[in-house]
C-alpha cells in the first residue's frame, strides 16, 4: 500500500468538518442520544395509554385527567447509546489500485477513512464503537468504546492495520454474528470479492439483531478495466490464473456482469432489512457520509 | 490453374509456427488484478455458449492463416493458359503512322486499340517469353529490348504516343528481324492498321509472324497536296487536291488562309475514291504563306476519320531561293546548271518581249542584252556591245596561258589546267576584278557597280570546252553564291513530317534556333557540322532565325505537311503484303501463360486490412465507450 499517511492534514480535517456537520445536523432533532424502540423515562413524550392497575401513577397525565375525567398513562420516550461494529476487509484485493500514483482511489484506504470517519461521529455522539480489521494475517479489535476520547486511539488503530492475505468473509462474518455482542448497526466495508456465498452469513447476523450495512468498494479500474488483447490475469489474493481475450464484445458483458453481481447483493441486504450502498472510490468519503449514507438514514 | 513456381508452395509450411504460437499462446501478457471472480464468471458464460464464439476468438488466427495462404500462392505464380499471339522471342511492332490517329474505333484512336492489343498480349506472356517492343514512326524507336519484366512493359505501352508521318516500316522489319538470328523461337507480332506503304521495299517474312488488325473504316478526307506557283508578272497561282479515301461521296468546305486571313472558303463534292484538283487564281498579289484546311459540313452523313491530313500549308514557291532570269538564244551548259544547283529558282525569259516588269535576283544575258539593263544583279555571258558597265575591245583567238586569280572564292576549287577558249573579246570595265586571264587580258571578270554585282565571261562558252569540264559547274556554283548568298535550307519549301533537312548557317552567325509551329523555340548548337535539323513531328510551318547579337537578323521559313497517300487512305486492309507473300489478320494461336498473382496479393493485402481492423477494434472496443455510471 502506499505510504502516504491515511490521516493526513486534510483527512483530519475533513474529519473535523464530518463530524461538526453531523452535529449540526442532529441538533434539530434530538440532543445527543438516538431513540430507542423502548419506551423510556426520559421527558419526550411518546403517547398515551389507559391507566392499568399497577402503573406508577408518578406517570399519570393529571391534566388530561382533569380536562377528560379518565385517567391516562402518559409514555415516554426511552433513549439508548448507539451500538456501532465496523468490520474492514483488509483483503489484499482491498488493496487497489496499487502505486502512489493511485493512492486517492485504493480501496483500503477508502474503506479506513469511510470506517474512521464513521466511528468519529459515533464516537462524538456517545455511541458504542467497535471497529474489526481482517486479514489474511489475523484480525484486530478496537473498542468498544464510547466519548470523544477514544479518537485519537480510534485513528491509531485504523492507521496500523494493513491489507494481507486472503479473507473468508463468511467465516469472519459468521463468527461476528455467534459472538452475541450487543446488537447495532453492523457496517461491512469490502469490496465481496469472495466465491462463497455470504447469504447465510448475513442471515445469522441480521438474526442476531444487526442492522447490516454494506459499503461495497469498487475502483474505477475495476469498473472499466483498461485491458484489452489476449492476457493472462493473475488474482492478487489467491494467486489463480485465468486467460482471457478481451475485445470489446467481452468488457461490454464484463460490466453487464457487474452490474448484476451489485444489484444480486443490493437484493440480499434488502431482503434482510439492511442497506446496500455501492462506493466508486473516486467519489470522495466524506460525501460518501454525508450525502450517500444521510440519503439511506445511516447518519442524521 | 498451374504454377509457375510450385517450390513456393513450401512456404505454407509457415502456418505451423502461426499455430504453434497460438497453440502455446507465447504472446499473453500477464497482469495482476484485483480478482479474477467476475472473468471466471463471464468466461464460463462464453464456453457454455455456441462454437462461434470460440470461432470469433480465433478470428484473427483464421484472418492470418488466409493471408499466408495468400502470400504463398502468389510466390507461387498461378496462371492460366490463355491463347496468345507469340511466344520465345517475341517482337512487338506497334504501328504508330499518322492512319493510327483516326478515330474509327471505340473508345479512342486506332493507336489506342493497338496499345490495348499490346498490353493484352504482354499480359499473356509466357515465364520465358521476352518482349522487344518497338514503335514504328517515321523512325522506327526501340522502346524496350527483350524486356520479361510485364511491368516495364506495360508502362513502355502506356507512355507510348503515334507520330504525325508516315512509318518506315521497311527499317523497322528489318530491325525487328535483327534478332531472328539469335533465337530459334522467334515470332513476330504486327499490330497495325495494315498501312505499310509499298510492298516491294518490305522484306520477305518469316512463317511466325502474326498480324493483329486494328481499325475499322476507311472513311477519310484529306488536303493530298498544296503547292504555289509564281508566274512571271502575274500573281502566284494555287494548286491544291482534295482525295476522298470513302467509299461514299462527300461533301467538303475547303477554306484558305493567306497570311492568317481567310480569303476563300468554298463548298465541293468529291466522289467516293476520287481526287478534287483545285487551282485558285485569285490571290493576293504578294503574301508568304497559305493555309488550307478541310471541315465536314455539319449535314453531311459521311464521317472523317483522320483529322490529321485535314490541314496543310505551303509557302510562296521562292521564298527561299534566288531568282534568276536566264534570256539566252540558247545555251544548255547554263539551264543545265542552273536546274542543277540547289537554292536556284530559274526563269527564262523572252527575247521578243524583252524584260519583264517583275525584278529578279540575277539576270544572265547570254550574247543578248536589252536596251536598258535591268535591275538587279547581272552575268553578262559572251556580250556583244559595250554598254554603260563597260566597253568591249578586238576580238581574240585561241587564248593561252589560262590561269585563275588564286585566292578568291569565287574562283576556289576550279582548275582551267585543260581548258582552252575559241575566241573572246576583252572587256574594259575599271571597276571590275580580274578571275580569269589569258594572255594578259581577262576571261572573267566581277565586281560591284552602282550598288549592284556584276560578272562578265567575255567569251562564249559554245567556243570552249570549259562547260564540258568538271570546273564549270563549280566555277558557277562559286558565283551565283557570290551573287546571291545560299539560304538557310538545303531543302525544298515543303517537307514531309519526320523529314531531316540540313541547315545552313552564314559562317557569321551568333546564334540560330527554329521556331516550331507551335510557337516554341528550339535552339541549335553551331558547333556541329552538317547542321542537321530533324525534328519535324509537327505538321505546320517552321521558321529558322539567324541570331547576331540576339536579334534575328535573317529568318527563312518551311512547311512540313504530311500529304501522304498511304496515310491517309485509312480504310484497313484485309491483307499485308511483304515482297511476294502476303498475311492475312493473325488469330492467336500460340499458348501463353495469364498469370494473376497481382490478384491473389491484392487479396492478401485486403484480408490484411481486414485483420487490422479486427484487432484494433478488439483493442479499442471499450475504452471507446462512454463511462458508465
Amino acid at each position: 500500500m502506499a505510504e502516504a499517511r491515511v490521516f493526513d492534514e486534510r483527512t483530519l480535517r475533513r474529519l473535523e468538518q464530518v463530524m461538526l456537520w453531523s452535529q449540526r445536523a442532529r441538533a434539530g432533532a434530538m440532543k445527543g442520544e438516538r431513540r430507542s424502540i423502548r419506551r423510556g423515562t426520559s421527558i419526550e413524550f411518546a403517547d398515551y395509554r389507559d391507566y392499568a392497575y399497577g402503573d406508577d401513577l408518578r406517570r399519570l397525565d393529571w391534566n388530561v385527567y382533569a380536562r377528560l375525567q379518565r385517567p391516562y398513562i402518559k409514555l415516554l420516550e426511552d433513549e439508548e447509546d448507539l451500538a456501532l461494529h465496523i468490520l474492514i476487509d483488509a483483503s489484499v484485493s482491498m488493496d487497489w489500485p496499487a502505486g502512489d500514483a493511485d493512492a486517492e482511489r485504493n480501496k483500503f484506504r477508502h474503506a479506513q477513512r469511510l470506517a474512521a470517519g464513521l466511528a468519529w461521529c459515533a464516537l462524538a455522539s456517545n455511541d458504542r464503537t467497535q471497529v474489526h480489521g481482517v486479514s489474511g494475517a489475523g484480525s484486530a479489535t478496537f473498542g468498544p468504546h464510547r466519548g470523544r476520547g477514544h479518537n485519537l486511539r480510534l485513528l491509531d488503530f485504523i492507521a496500523g492495520l494493513q491489507p494481507a492475505g486472503e479473507v473468508d468473509l463468511d467465516a469472519v462474518l459468521r463468527e461476528q454474528a455467534l459472538r452475541g455482542a450487543r446488537p447495532g448497526l453492523f457496517v461491512l466495508i469490502s469490496d465481496m470479492y469472495t466465491p462463497v456465498n455470504l447469504t447465510d452469513a448475513l442471515n445469522e447476523l441480521a438474526a442476531a439483531g444487526h442492522e447490516l450495512l454494506l459499503l461495497h468498494l469498487l475502483s474505477p479500474e475495476e469498473l472499466e478495466p483498461p485491458l484489452a488483447g489476449d492476457l493472462r490475469l493473475i488474482d492478487v489474493e489467491s494467486g489463480g490464473a485465468r486467460e482471457v481475450s478481451i475485445d470489446g464484445n467481452l468488457r461490454e458483458r464484463y460490466a453487464q456482469r457487474l452490474d448484476a453481481w451489485r444489484a444480486q447483493l443490493r437484493r440480499t441486504l434488502l431482503q434482510r432489512g439492511g442497506h446496500y450502498l455501492f462506493v466508486n472510490t473516486d467519489t470522495p468519503w466524506e460525501r460518501v457520509i454525508l450525502r450517500d449514507l444521510r440519503g439511506l438514514g445511516i447518519v442524521r | 490453374m498451374q504454377l509457375l513456381t510450385p517450390l513456393a508452395l513450401a512456404g505454407a509450411l509457415l502456418a505451423l509456427p502461426i499455430l504453434l504460437l497460438y497453440m502455446l499462446r507465447l504472446r499473453r501478457q500477464e497482469l495482476e488484478v484485483p480478482s479474477i471472480m467476475l472473468w471466471q464468471q463471464l468466461l464460463q458464460d462464453t464456453e457454455a455458449n455456441t462454437p462461434w464464439q470460440r470461432l470469433r476468438r480465433n478470428l484473427l488466427l483464421l484472418l492470418q492463416l488466409l493471408i499466408l495462404a495468400a502470400l504463398v500462392l502468389a510466390l507461387a505464380r498461378p496462371f492460366i493458359v490463355v491463347p496468345a499471339a507469340g511466344s520465345g522471342q517475341i517482337v512487338l511492332l506497334l504501328d504508330a503512322s499518322a492512319s493510327m490517329n483516326a478515330s474509327d474505333v471505340e473508345g479512342g484512336s486506332r493507336f489506342r486499340a493497338a496499345q490495348d492489343e499490346a498490353r493484352a498480349a504482354v499480359s499473356a506472356l509466357g515465364a520465358n517469353d521476352r518482349v522487344t517492343l518497338i514503335r514504328v514512326a517515321e523512325q522506327p524507336q526501340l522502346l524496350l529490348a527483350a524486356s520479361n519484366d510485364r511491368l516495364a512493359l506495360q508502362v513502355a505501352i502506356d507512355n507510348a504516343r503515334p507520330g504525325l508521318g508516315s512509318a518506315d516500316w521497311p527499317a523497322a522489319l528489318t530491325l525487328a528481324m535483327g534478332g531472328m538470328a539469335q533465337s530459334d523461337d522467334f515470332s513476330l507480332v504486327i499490330i497495325s492498321d495494315g498501312g505499310l506503304g509499298d510492298p516491294t521495299l518490305l522484306p520477305e517474312l518469316p512463317d511466325n509472324v502474326t498480324w493483329l488488325p486494328v481499325g475499322s473504316a476507311g472513311d477519310n478526307l484529306a488536303i493530298t497536296a498544296l503547292a504555289t506557283r509564281r508566274r512571271a508578272g502575274q500573281p502566284a497561282q494555287l494548286f491544291t487536291r482534295v482525295t476522298n479515301h470513302g467509299a461514299r461521296d462527300a461533301e467538303v468546305v475547303l477554306s484558305l488562309k493567306v497570311d492568317g486571313e481567310l480569303v476563300a472558303s468554298a463548298y465541293h463534292e468529291v466522289e467516293a475514291g476520287a481526287d478534287l484538283p483545285l487551282v485558285v487564281e485569285a490571290l493576293p498579289a504578294s503574301f508568304r504563306r497559305i493555309e488550307a484546311s478541310l471541315t465536314i459540313p455539319v449535314a453531311s452523313e459521311i464521317p472523317d476519320h483522320l483529322e490529321l491530313d485535314n490541314q496543310a500549308w505551303a509557302l510562296v514557291e521562292g521564298g527561299s531561293g534566288s531568282r534568276v532570269l536566264l534570256f539566252t538564244p540558247g545555251n544548255r551548259f547554263i539551264e543545265e546548271v542552273l536546274r542543277s544547283l540547289p537554292g536556284v529558282e530559274a526563269f527564262r525569259g523572252d527575247l521578243s518581249a524583252g524584260l519583264p516588269r517583275e525584278a529578279y535576283d540575277l539576270t544572265i544575258l547570254d550574247r543578248w542584252q536589252p536596251e536598258r539593263l535591268p535591275v538587279g544583279d547581272l552575268l553578262f555571258i559572251n556580250p556583244q556591245r559595250g554598254n554603260a558597265l563597260f566597253t568591249l575591245g578586238e576580238e581574240q583567238e585561241f587564248a593561252q596561258d589560262i590561269h585563275v586569280t588564286p585566292g578568291d572564292a569565287r574562283t576556289r576549287f576550279v582548275d582551267l589546267d585543260d581548258v582552252s577558249v575559241q575566241r573572246w573579246t576583252p572587256v574594259d570595265a575599271p571597276w571590275a576584278q580580274t578571275l580569269i586571264e589569258a594572255d594578259g587580258s581577262p576571261l572573267l571578270l566581277a565586281g560591284e557597280v552602282d550598288g549592284r554585282q556584276v560578272a562578265i565571261f567575255t567569251f562564249d562558252v559554245h567556243r570552249s570546252d570549259l562547260a564540258l569540264q568538271i570546273a564549270w559547274p563549280v566555277l558557277m556554283a562559286n558565283l551565283l553564291d557570290w551573287f546571291a548568298p545560299p539560304g538557310l535550307l538545303s531543302a525544298r519549301d515543303s517537307l514531309a513530317v519526320g523529314d531531316a533537312l540540313q541547315l545552313r548557317p552564314p559562317p557569321d552567325a551568333g546564334g540560330l534556333r527554329v521556331r516550331l509551329p507551335d510557337g516554341s523555340l528550339q535552339e541549335l548548337s553551331l558547333a556541329r557540322r552538317p547542321l542537321l535539323f530533324a525534328d519535324t513531328q509537327q505538321q505546320g510551318i517552321y521558321t529558322i532565325e539567324v541570331l547576331e547579337g540576339g536579334n534575328v537578323t535573317r529568318s527563312q521559313s518551311f512547311a512540313v505537311n504530311l500529304f501522304d497517300a498511304a496515310e491517309s487512305d485509312i480504310l484497313p486492309r484485309e491483307l499485308l503484303f511483304f515482297g511476294q507473300s502476303s498475311l492475312a489478320p493473325g488469330a492467336r494461336e500460340e499458348e501463353g501463360q495469364l498469370e494473376f498473382w497481382p490478384w491473389v496479393a491484392l487479396l492478401a493485402l485486403m484480408v490484411l486490412l481486414l485483420e487490422w481492423v479486427v484487432y484494433q477494434r478488439r483493442r479499442a472496443g471499450l475504452t471507446l465507450r462512454p463511462r458508465r455510471p
